[in-house]
């Protein structure tokens, strides 16, 4: 199988995240929760990849990064810090569900600062244009349908002028761009796990500023005699039994990500351009690419004569995995003008080779002229 | 040997003082605090030389690491609070 669905959830892992999760199965149990040596190693597995996470994404106290579930748990808690009902909220055009959805449950009334796809500037524009007012602005750092990467430093330093928190989606770009949480200054910044961290499913970060409100509450193995959650990070976020197998291997895809990033970024952009040259050769492809800094390794396509859920099915059929259709990012889809078709999506991990690029082009273009 | 307990007001920030003092070149290791150390329930502590309390405190309030009480471990186990 040539495995082009990276955006939705990495595939191929370093064989230190596999070990490291089996380690964790095998020698430990609960953070936390004792002073015998399984709960004490499980501990110093936990800590030990909240501090290189600290480390990675500059975050001045390891107690300010969080342990989720995924993305989605991390930029549910920081909307519920930050937005009561009615509230105005700016958000990007390229928003993902995980996003809008939160908003949508909580009434707050969204701004949209759509922009055109590839055009960083308009999006900034927008963004300086419906700023005022907002009590909270969200913005994902890179397009999960189209690898559209958003200007967020120009945009967190818009919202820091304009003293609007900003809550930064880093799905897509955790372990592929640089993110610095000090520099930003932004309130929050979620990211999942799974994706371009390589680490395992149900892991996520948020990385916090400053104090937030739990989503979840129970136990955290401190002051347990108080029947409120307790104040500091990051038990406060953390209740129940911690993921501790997800996060061994988590640390471990740290741990291999952080000095490979520029080559993995660099790699990614290469094979995305290629994989765009093999198909703009082929007749009835509309082709979502600008290339250079302004784009990741995620690249949509769609046919005017191919259903794109269709061609996706094809593709598997023929040993090619992509995502077809909405991509839970119906915002992001309106902005760029494909909502009503949906796209087929090509997204490229730091395993993707040029002979599967070449291979997956060639199976694609096929396929399209049938 | 004598020791003590410094409390600290969660799992992580008893690492990560455990890590400071580590580098500082004090030898601390991160346990349960005793029941009755604490009157919030379970927590977590430091336990180091008694010898090392006073600097380890220092050290610890310089980097704003938020801490609780501080107790000297008798040989029977007992608990005395302590202001290093």
């Amino acid at each position: 199988m040539i495995y082009l669905d990276a955006a939705a959830t990495s595939f191929q892992k370093p064989v230190t995240v596999r070990r490291a999760v089996l380690d964790a199965m095998t020698r430990m149990t609960s953070p936390g929760r004792g002073s015998h040596p399984t709960a004490s190693r499980a501990a110093a597995c936990v800590y030990a990849c909240r501090d290189r996470a600290a480390h990675f994404f500059g975050v001045a106290e390891p107690q300010n990064v969080v342990f989720t579930f995924n993305a989605t748990h991390a930029l549910n808690i920081a909307i519920r810090t930050l937005v009561s009902p009615w509230d105005n909220v700016v958000i990007s055009g390229y928003e993902h569900n995980a996003v809008t959805r939160p908003l949508a449950a909580l009434g707050a009334k969204v701004r949209v600062a759509s922009g055109r796809l590839f055009d960083q500037e308009s999006v900034l524009e927008d963004f300086r244009r419906l700023l005022p007012g907002a009590k909270c602005a969200v913005c994902t750092h890179v397009s999960n349908v189209f690898g559209f990467v958003l200007p967020i430093r120009e945009i967190a330093a818009l919202c820091r002028e304009r003293g609007v928190p900003l809550i930064v989606d880093a799905s897509q770009s955790a372990g592929v761009l640089d993110l610095d949480f000090s520099d930003l200054g932004a309130a929050f910044v979620a990211m999942p796990g799974h994706k371009g961290l390589l680490g395992p499913q149900g892991t996520g970060l948020l990385l916090c500023g400053g104090s937030a409100e739990p989503i979840l509450f129970g136990g955290t193995g401190s002051q347990s005699i108080d029947q409120t959650m307790p104040e500091d990070l990051p038990d406060r976020l953390e209740a129940g039994t911690h993921n501790v197998p997800g996060i061994a291997g988590l640390g471990e895809g740290i741990r291999y990500v952080a000095p490979r990033m520029t080559a993995i970024r660099a790699q990614e952009r290469a094979l995305t351009a290629l994989l765009a040259e093999r198909l703009r050769g082929c007749e009835d492809l509309e082709l979502f690419y600008a290339g250079g800094e302004t784009q990741t390794g995620v690249l949509s396509v769609r046919s005017a004569r191919h259903n794109c859920e269709t061609l996706a099915e094809e593709l598997a059929q023929n040993g090619v995995a992509v995502r077809a259709g909405l991509h839970c990012a119906p915002f992001a889809h309106r902005s760029a003008g494909t909502l009503e078709t949906g796209t087929v999506r090509l997204s490229l991990s730091p395993f993707t080779t040029q002979r599967e690029t070449e291979r997956a082009a060639e199976i694609l273009c096929r396929l399209v002229r049938a | 040997m004598q020791y003590s307990l410094i409390l600290c007001r969660s799992l992580t920030y008893a690492q990560r003082a455990a890590r400071m003092l580590e580098r500082a070149g004090i030898t601390a290791t991160v346990r349960r605090a005793p029941q009755g150390a604490s009157d919030r329930g379970c927590t977590y502590a430091l336990k180091l030389r008694t010898s090392a309390l006073a600097r380890a405190v220092e050290i610890l309030k310089n980097a704003g690491i938020p801490l609780g009480r501080q107790f000297h471990i008798a040989e029977d186990g007992s608990l005395r609070e302590v202001e290093a």
